[in-house]
């Protein structure tokens, strides 16, 4: 979330001027966020592939000295590596691991940790890192440790510091925008004003949109994360309902300005309105894939709400779902070969994946009513909302169904989780 | 063997990424000591929000006298099937009197929320409820109320009248309600 140069802003209004500069007075004064050297690459060698179908577990020990309180770091990094399922945790006392990870906590003045990564196979250092930290802040620093670990073991980077942006219901029944951490801890409240629904973030992960109903009426609203100012992105007569956004910076919705609801695309200023659908009914919930060409939506013009996909310039319309009746919030995967969606399946709501030709469908939960799928950005994960224990929440599994685990706390109401890109720090 | 393709991989990927020019074996092989690496760790702060000003929409709320005028006309909620929003013949009856007392009362706008029940998809039903809204406005129309003095707004599943499990509650979710406003 930090600024990254001028990317969009200054072809904006004065405004959006004067606003870029005081964000960027604020994020000098709050000293917001880190300062990042690459890991070099040199000496990388990849111990697992994790695109490899049935991949082994790698054996690792983490040791942490230092005062007590760094073992909190030490079981945030271990539960970070676990949830992959791609590690498997060797205590210190206990041969075998291939990889020890030393942890070196310093806790006087701020947090400074050292980390070791260490082949036990071919008995060399592999990386060494120092972390710094103005304050006690275990949280962020033991997630940067575990993706620099990640990252040593698969060559990818890891999704520990990412975040997932989800609504709690208050008591009142009023719906608040959050963020939280990828694992559900160190929640922040964002947006509270009117009722708020559907959010999506930017690709550049640097602001969050979502719409709002003040005064009667929905529109898009956009926050900038850097200095957390909300500016309007869309507004007409009807419903204004922000979807997905794409690559170059662009933002599907939906809007019934002319009538019936219908899919638009507008770029980051709000302008270059451009309409992509033309249909009796309802067109609703539009996401780019990855790559920015297709879009997926929700269309009841056959009747029912199903799940279609058309190009991002509204051209080559297939329907993609046809098991069920009741098909809708479509995810696009990573590589953009698959679909994960709602769908209705004996009076209940589950989870499905399908690859976009429409073959090879999958459902991946079965307990409870499970909504709203969103992909970690590197696939591996998904995140959704399900009442299963009673109490709907925020769920994460591996995109293949495995691990269901609820990551909010249980005397939370939340649901619709998006989860972030990569964020920059 | 194993190990060796592993290397060959990983030279051919260092090639990629630093240098166009195939390295030596000598030059893949991790000098003694590595290199510190040093990243500064800091926590985002949530602050404050500045919202955004909301423009007026052109309608005034009550003034007391008039809530008290109003509440003696209070109307009752019309109600749709599920995933419906063709107006059902229940619901006419209702319509009427809301007609007249648009007819009667040329100082009162109304505005029409239309709702649905807890099930499906929050966007699907926010369309769902628009759908609701609209076609209970365009069935005042059609009794001869100017469309200006109605105005119509969604809240899909958002405000549920009643939380329960069961499809008396649903029934009564699946709503039209009308709100009296004042006319500028």
């Amino acid at each position: 979330m930090k600024k990254q140069g001028s990317e969009g802003r200054g072809q904006g209004s004065g405004v959006r001027q004067y606003i870029a500069t005081s964000a960027y007075s604020i994020a000098c004064v709050l000293g917001m966020l880190l300062s990042f050297s690459l890991i070099t690459t040199a000496d990388a060698r990849i111990y697992i592939d994790i695109s490899s179908p049935g991949a082994r577990q790698l054996p690792v020990t983490i040791i942490t000295t230092g005062p007590t309180k760094s073992k909190e770091i030490e079981w945030i990094v271990k539960s970070d590596l676990e949830a992959t399922g791609i590690f498997e945790m060797v205590d210190p006392d206990v041969p075998g691991a291939e990889i020890i990870a030393v942890l070196d906590v310093d806790m006087s003045g701020g947090l400074k940790v050292v980390l070791s990564i260490k082949d036990m196979i071919e008995n060399r250092e592999v990386l060494k890192k120092r972390f710094d930290a103005s304050k006690i802040i275990i949280r962020p620093m033991a997630h940067s440790i575990a993706n620099d670990i990640y990252k040593v073991v698969t060559g990818r980077d890891g999704v520990f510091r990412t975040k997932i942006s989800y609504l709690k219901e208050l008591a009142s029944g009023k719906k608040e925008l959050r963020y939280m951490d990828w694992d559900g801890y160190n929640s922040k409240r964002i947006i509270s004003r009117g009722l708020t629904t559907s959010h999506n973030w930017s690709q550049d992960g640097n602001y969050l949109f979502y719409s709002s109903e003040r005064k009667r009426q929905w529109k898009i609203y956009y926050l900038d994360l850097d200095n957390f100012r909300e500016s309007l992105l869309f507004s007409s007569n009807g419903l204004n309902i922000v979807g997905g956004t794409s690559p170059d910076g662009l933002i599907a919705f939906s809007s019934s300005k002319d009538g019936s609801s219908e899919i638009y695309t507008v770029n980051k200023y709000g302008k270059n309105l451009k309409k992509l659908t033309r249909a009796f009914g309802i067109d609703v919930s539009p996401v780019y894939s990855p790559d920015g060409k297709t879009i997926a939506f929700v269309s009841d013009r056959g009747g029912t709400p199903q799940i279609y996909i058309m190009t991002s310039q509204g051209k080559n319309l297939r329907r993609v779902t046809y098991e069920g009746s009741y098909n809708t919030s479509p995810a696009w995967s990573y590589d953009g070969e698959s679909i994960a969606y709602t769908g209705r399946s004996d009076g209940k709501f589950q989870i499905f994946v399908v690859q976009s030709d429409g073959t090879d469908l999958r459902q991946l939960t079965v307990s409870g009513n499970n909504e709203s799928p969103s992909f970690s950005p590197d696939g591996i994960f998904l995140v959704f909302d399900s009442d299963r224990d009673g109490k709907r929440g925020i769920y994460r599994m591996r995109s293949n169904g495995e691990a269901q685990i609820k990551i909010t706390d249980n005397i939370v109401k939340a649901m619709t989780p998006e989860w972030s890109p990569y964020l920059k720090k | 063997m194993k190990k060796l393709f592993v290397v060959f991989l990983l030279v051919f990927a260092v090639s990629c990424t630093k240098t166009y020019t195939r390295p030596s074996e000598e030059e893949v092989k991790p000098a003694e000591e590595i290199k510190e690496e040093v990243m500064k760790v800091e926590e985002e702060a949530a602050e404050d929000i500045a919202y955004s000003r909301d423009e007026d929409i052109g309608e005034r709320d009550l003034s007391p006298a008039e809530v008290e005028e109003m509440a003696k006309t209070v109307f009752s909620d019309i109600h749709f099937d599920y995933d419906k929003y063709n107006i059902r013949p229940d619901a006419r009856p209702m319509l009427d009197q809301v007609a007249s007392f648009m007819g009667e009362n040329g100082d009162y706008n109304v505005v029409i929320e239309g709702h649905c029940d807890e099930r499906g998809t929050n966007e699907y039903n926010l369309a769902l409820g628009e759908r609701r809204a609209k076609s209970t406005k365009n069935y005042l129309i059609s009794l001869g109320i100017s469309s200006s003095r109605i105005s119509t707004v969604t809240f899909g599943e958002e405000k549920p009248l009643c939380i329960d499990t069961s499809e008396t509650c649903w029934q009564s979710n699946r709503r039209a309600h009308f709100v009296v406003t004042g006319r500028r």
